[in-house]
């Protein structure tokens, strides 16, 4: 069975995982405040899962660097969060960091420049991008979906009109 | 001979100046990181100082910017580079915390609030020249002409348009006031 780890579970834990909280409230196996070190050894999962937390934490990149030492070589990282033009973004004063979907470029695009400031290793497998209902009916989600350069084009010229939902990535552990 | 210190000056130092940043594989003359404690420099040090993409990563910018005025000499320059917060690329490093716009260092000014001073800080300077960048596509239509050379339309781009015709980069110079 793989092993999976829930980072920030709070009460909807996903099926079959370990799930960790800073909060009681939730469904949490393990409590702790993981901002800074995971309670757990090195390479022991194969699944690590980020949802809608990543733009509440203080420092993103320490934070991939801890899930980088605790997941298996190959492991799978699923990473959510609001795009900067959804008013979810803006709606939980936790929120520290509005993000694009390009947030994480630097884990695999240029990764010499900045090893200092993410010197965790991952490769970008998979990022989509959700619209609102409006423009996916228009068909806007699966043309953004298709190719680099419409999501880029998309980010620089339309994205405050054709405002975005959630970004999703999927990350592959690189040891 | 000018003495100009690059803060945050990355691989590509300013030619004739004194290098800072936090990473040590940069061109750096001073190593050092600006949200744990002030520049390690005398009141009055320098001529210029230079701050290119760095504002909008500080923890206090407001602490920043009197420290840039404590070493800077009176009559001397403040020149920052930063994203406009309708540009994307705003919102493309993870370690931007604040996404800035034209006015954002009103506080700092002589009667920067509507004819009056702010009380954030005591620390002044004034605007000396402020150039806006616009995308590649609203230069070509002109409005980027009009952003920088009139006052009204540049607030009226702030408030009506500039989440359509997108910003770029803002351009600022500042002379301190002692």
């Amino acid at each position: 069975m793989p092993r999976i780890l829930d980072i920030g579970c709070g009460r909807k834990k996903y099926p079959g995982s370990i799930g960790i909280d800073m909060s009681a409230a939730g469904q949490a196996d393990v409590l702790c405040d993981w901002e800074k070190t995971l309670p757990f050894a090195e390479s022991s999962f194969d699944q690590v899962r980020l949802i809608h937390i990543i733009e509440e934490v203080d420092n993103i990149f320490r934070v991939l660097a801890e899930v980088h030492r605790v997941a298996k070589p190959g492991a799978r990282v699923t990473i959510i969060t609001p795009h900067y033009t959804d008013h979810a973004s803006y709606c939980s004063p936790a929120h520290r960091w509005h993000l694009s979907s390009f947030s994480l470029w630097f884990f695999s695009d240029d990764p010499q420049e900045y090893d200092y400031y993410a010197p965790a290793n991952f490769r970008e497998r998979r990022v989509h991008v959700e619209l609102l209902r409006l423009w996916r009916a228009f068909g806007f989600q699966f043309l953004i979906n298709r190719a680099r350069w419409i999501r880029r084009f998309w980010e620089y010229y339309l994205s405050f009109v054709i405002r975005g939902k959630t970004v999703e990535w999927e990350l592959e552990v690189v040891k | 001979m000018p003495r100009i210190l690059d803060v945050g000056c990355g691989p590509t130092k300013y030619p004739g100046s004194i290098g800072l940043d936090m990473n040590p594989s940069t061109a750096a003359d001073v190593l050092c990181n600006l949200d744990r404690g002030g520049l390690p420099f005398r009141d009055n040090t320098f001529d210029e100082i230079r701050g290119e993409h760095i504002i909008e990563h500080v923890a206090d910018i407001i602490a920043t910017m009197e420290e840039f005025h404590r070493v800077t000499k009176p009559g001397g320059t403040i020149w920052l580079v930063t994203p406009h917060y309708t540009d994307f690329s705003s919102f493309r490093d993870p370690t931007h915390r604040w996404h800035l716009n034209t006015y954002s260092f009103l506080y700092f000014y002589p009667g920067g609030m509507h004819g009056r001073d702010m009380w954030y800080t005591k620390v002044r300077m004034r605007e000396a020249k402020l150039n806006v960048k616009l995308l590649k596509l609203w230069r070509a239509f002109g409005f980027e002409f009009l952003v920088n050379h009139s006052r009204m339309f540049r607030q009226f781009w702030e408030h009506y348009l500039s989440f359509i015709i997108r910003g770029k980069l803002m351009e600022f110079t500042f002379e301190v006031i002692k």
